[in-house]
């Protein structure tokens, strides 16, 4: 069986390297972007199974990230975002523009697996 | 040789003055070229060390998540945790790849709850960088202190506390900002004793910063504002007021009507918004009967007031000001009679004799 | 005339050129160090700082970006959604369309979901009227952006109408053209926030210039050293004004002068000067001076400060002719705002103020290119008589050049060791080769354009604007 594809956009890179270790353990297979730009190219080529995704990075913000996939891409893929403190606008934004779940930092990295599998299964 | 000579005699017999000229052109050229040689040479160097701290900080990233993910529920270390943190113990001896370990702790301490924080500070204590921490606080260099505070703070260390206590005057600002900002952190409320013994001011900066690290935090229990309501600081005072405003502090009461009568108009306007947010109609009736011992800005700022808690009876009241010459009472008067009593308003609509105030007038029919 | 007193007049010029020039420079050497100082103590300060709590704050004070734009349709959507995506919470973006010609409105308007709504200006400052009015967007994703569309007046009424109307603590003045780095209002909010035993009444950002760097969505993606010669020298021109001039002035609080590209004022004070002069070209150093005045009239301890991080990027003319006309209008705006405030030079009861930063400017700005021009002369006239020690005029030449140079790569030093903008291979040896032929590739057209700007400020009083032909930030 084809192990399910995540893309991870964080432009925190040990944060990124924690959650690879962890979820590749879990047998999904990882694809990690610094920023938005860089999630939108793994997108495309990648077509991924779900979507992690910072809500703050530079260059492109994963509200645009989310707002491209839904629009221009028109794709269903799921999508979780992390948010940190006194973002809690931005995470209704992204909610309106179509994300399907959120995790606010700091977070337990168990918990974000409960969550994956919730939603992708494994 | 000619040449040579020609030179030679050409500069005994040069002015002084154009002598000293040539002599600093050269060293100006001389320098030129020098400098432009050091700062191929910073450029490198520049570049060298950015692409060595990126080496390091994916080394170190590794490191630190290997670490994180061999440790068993026991919560003891293993043996492979206790493996890394020797390695770690012989690079942090090194104080540029110090700071890297440091950034990469903290910034994914920030990231993670729970057993993985405690498993980072944990990290933090036994490879022994708190010790270099603690050692910074004893530095001659303020911003060295600063640095260290900072540290302590980002990582949760308490008992840190009676070691930087002392700096909550220091004369440096950026000092006892991370001075309140460590106490705040750590201790909340409790650590905001640090207010009883301010001399220095507090700036709007570090104000909000400390505000918002306490409302972070949920339920917290607040203690008493009242000695801060009448500190001779001025600056707590105010930092006060806004925490009566946020917690809802009732029991205040008092102090506050005391404090209408500050000497310092921004303290007192500040009170009648925070009054007016916690008591409403019955600091409205207040006011209303001070009104014209007021300031200008104090009235605008109990006309904002009034347009939230504005019942029928305070129609004559508000007719008074309806050609008040200060642009925003007269505007606040003319909402507030519109929504009050249409019938009158629009009444004013046609009487008005003055140009300025008619189109004023309607102009506010519009809104 | 004899010749003797002939004598004596000529040996008099002479030692006045040489005081002249050896003051000069040895402003340059005390305002470098100056600057060095200030230099080191703003980073160290820098490196305490954060501002994820400002920027999430509720209780942070409010700001209004007021940006005036006349016939900007080319670019006006892109600019307006790069201004809205500033990293802070409390701000709103006023958007004044000094009566342009072209559809500038009509584009607001469909781009954002215009809607035409009620508004009561208080007319504090008398401005031109309005003319279609003012808009909101309907769509609460832009509930930050306000369109106001009045008659033509000129920059500095439309500045005025955006005071007007702004109902903020603050406001930013900005060209619209101008590409904001997002965490610009944080950092310039800063100083105003900071201080506790004076009041800070305005704050100035250093301006960058953007020619062939990469931006992609209002956002600046790459920095790139543009080819064009003018340009390049123009950067290095920027480098040493900003990084050693205006940080050695903020540290003396002598600051005359604050970009009109970017620049947040006190609004009440703004206000309270009566705002902008409709009748200057150089109305963003006219404000400055004369909140300046205002204060010390009150006797009143105050500041204005200066943020030294590249937060402002702007194209900068890439031809000698919009160079020329631009430079012509900059001194139009010293001679006139000098002129205006006469009173304060030399004068003990304006304090520092009076007795330093004006005359400064007075003597090593205003008059620098007056001197030169007197200098050239004289020298021609002493060829032509065949008068001319040449080994004392190479010598002298040489030894100006040469210092204009280390000037230059000291600047270098300070842009490598803080900021560090041009990080790519090989750019560190093109900045240093340009510092040793920037000073005929810029300074003769710089000098030109001073004295034109005199001639016309005297002789010329109906020249009007200089247009500055704009290419565009987006490039793709």
């Amino acid at each position: 069986m084809n192990k399910k594809k995540i893309v991870l956009a964080e432009d925190n890179s040990t944060l990124s390297l924690l959650l690879k270790f962890r979820l590749e353990k879990e047998g999904y297979e990882l694809f990690v972007a610094t920023d938005g730009k860089e999630a939108l190219e793994l997108i495309e080529s990648q077509s991924p199974d779900l979507i992690l995704s910072d809500i703050m990075m530079p260059f492109v913000s994963g509200l645009e990230v989310i707002s491209h996939l839904r629009n221009k891409l028109n794709l269903s893929t799921p999508i979780i975002v992390f948010s940190s403190a006194g973002q809690e606008e931005m995470v209704l934004k992204a909610f309106n523009l179509g994300a399907n779940d959120f995790m606010g930092k700091p977070f337990s990295p168990n918990e974000l697996v409960i969550r994956i599998k919730r939603l992708i299964g494994t | 040789m000619v040449d040579y000579q020609y030179i030679y005699d050409y500069y005994s017999n040069t002015p002084h003055l154009i002598k000293w000229v040539w002599w600093v052109s050269a060293l100006l050229a001389i320098s030129i070229i020098v400098l432009a040689v050091y700062l191929k040479f910073i450029r490198l160097s520049l570049r060298k060390k950015s692409n060595e701290t990126a080496k390091f900080k994916s080394e170190y990233e590794a490191l630190l998540v290997e670490y994180l993910y061999s440790g068993d529920e026991s919560g003891k270390l293993t043996d492979s945790q206790k493996l890394i943190i020797n390695r770690i113990k012989d690079s942090i001896k090194t104080p540029s790849k110090r700071k890297i370990i440091v950034s990469v702790l903290y910034n994914l301490m920030n990231e993670v709850s729970g057993e993985m924080s405690d498993s980072i500070k944990t990290f933090y204590y036994e490879t022994g960088l708190i010790y270099y921490a603690f050692e910074r606080l004893k530095s001659k260099k303020w911003n060295i202190i600063g640095k260290g505070i900072s540290e302590l703070r980002r990582f949760g260390i308490d008992e840190a506390s009676h070691v930087i206590a002392p700096f909550i005057n220091h004369p440096k600002s950026e000092v006892r900002s991370e001075t309140h900002l460590y106490m705040v952190n750590l201790f909340l409320f409790e650590g905001l004793s640090f207010l009883d013994n301010l001399k220095a001011p507090l700036s709007e900066w570090i104000q909000i910063q400390l505000l918002e690290t306490l409302q972070r935090f949920d339920n917290q229990e607040i203690c008493d504002i009242r000695p801060w309501l009448k500190s001779e600081n001025n600056s707590v005072v105010l930092f006060a007021l806004k925490l009566a405003q946020i917690y809802n502090q009732f029991e205040v009461k008092e102090t506050l009507m005391d404090l209408l009568a500050h000497e310092n108009k921004e303290i007192r306007i500040e009170t009648i918004d925070v009054l007016a947010h916690l008591y409403g109609i019955e600091a409205k009736e207040m006011l209303k009967t001070n009104f014209n011992d007021l300031s200008l800005e104090e009235q605008i700022s109990f006309f904002k007031l009034l347009e939230k808690l504005v019942v029928p009876d305070d129609e004559p009241f508000v007719e008074a000001y309806l050609f008040h010459k200060n642009f925003e009472i007269q505007l606040l008067a003319l909402k507030i009679l519109k929504e009050i009593n249409f019938d009158k308003y629009i009444g004013f609509t046609k009487s008005s004799n003055n140009n300025k105030s008619l189109a004023m007038v309607k102009a506010v029919k519009m809104l | 005339m004899d010749t003797s007193s002939v004598k004596i007049i000529l040996q008099i010029l002479h030692y006045l050129f040489f005081g002249y020039a050896f003051a000069a420079i040895i402003s340059y050497i005390i305002l470098s160090f100056i600057s060095s100082k200030e230099t080191i103590e703003y980073i160290k300060k820098r490196s305490f700082v954060n501002y994820k709590d400002i920027l999430s704050s509720k209780m942070s004070p409010s700001i209004t970006i007021i940006a005036p734009a006349y016939n900007e349709s080319l670019n006006i959507v892109e600019n307006v959604r790069s201004l809205l995506s500033n990293h802070y919470v409390n701000y709103n973006v006023v958007i004044v369309n000094d009566g342009s010609k072209d559809d500038s409105l009509e584009r607001l308007i469909k781009a954002y979901d215009l809607e035409k709504v009620h508004y009561i200006v208080n007319e504090k400052i008398t401005t031109k009227p309005l003319r279609e009015g003012i808009f909101k967007s309907k769509n609460p994703a832009f509930e930050k952006l306000m369109v106001v569309d009045k008659e033509n007046g000129g920059k500095a009424d439309a500045l005025n109408m955006g005071l007007n109307i702004s109902t903020s603590k603050y406001v930013a003045c900005i060209d619209v053209d101008c590409l904001l780095l997002e965490d610009a209002l944080q950092k310039m909010i800063k100083p105003f926030l900071e201080v506790t035993d004076s009041k800070v009444i305005a704050a100035g950002g250093v301006i960058r210039i953007a020619n062939s760097c990469e931006i992609r969505g209002g956002k600046l993606i790459d920095v790139n050293l543009p080819k064009n010669l003018l340009v390049q020298s123009q950067i290095l021109e920027y480098l040493r004004a900003f990084l050693l001039g205006r940080m050695a002035w903020s540290r003396l609080n002598g600051l005359l002068v604050i970009s009109g590209a970017f620049g947040i004022f006190d609004k009440e004070i703004a206000i309270a000067v009566g705002g902008y002069d409709t009748n200057t070209v150089g109305e963003d150093m006219e404000i400055i001076v004369r909140m300046r005045r205002y204060m010390e009239e009150k006797g009143e301890k105050y500041k204005v400060s200066y943020i030294p991080d590249p937060l402002c990027w702007t194209e900068a003319p890439d031809t000698y002719k919009v160079f020329i006309s631009q430079r012509n209008r900059w001194t139009r705006g010293t001679i006139e705002t000098l002129r205006k405030h006469r009173k304060i030079g030399f004068n003990p009861k304006y304090g520092w103020f009076g007795l330093v930063s004006y005359p400064y400017w007075l003597i090593f700005e205003r008059l620098a290119p007056i001197f030169e021009a007197i200098g050239l002369v004289y020298f021609m006239i002493l060829i032509v008589l065949q008068e001319v020690r040449w080994d004392f005029a190479i010598s002298f030449f040489l030894l100006a050049y040469l210092f204009s140079v280390v000037f230059s790569i000291v600047a270098l030093y300070s842009e490598e060791l803080t900021f560090h903008q041009y990080k790519k291979k090989g750019t560190g040896f093109k900045l240093v080769l340009l510092s040793a032929i920037e000073p005929f590739l810029l300074h003769p057209f710089v000098l030109y354009a001073a004295i034109r700007g005199n001639y016309d400020y005297y002789f010329n009083k109906k020249k009007k604007w200089g247009n500055m032909v704009r290419k565009g930030l987006v490039n793709n």
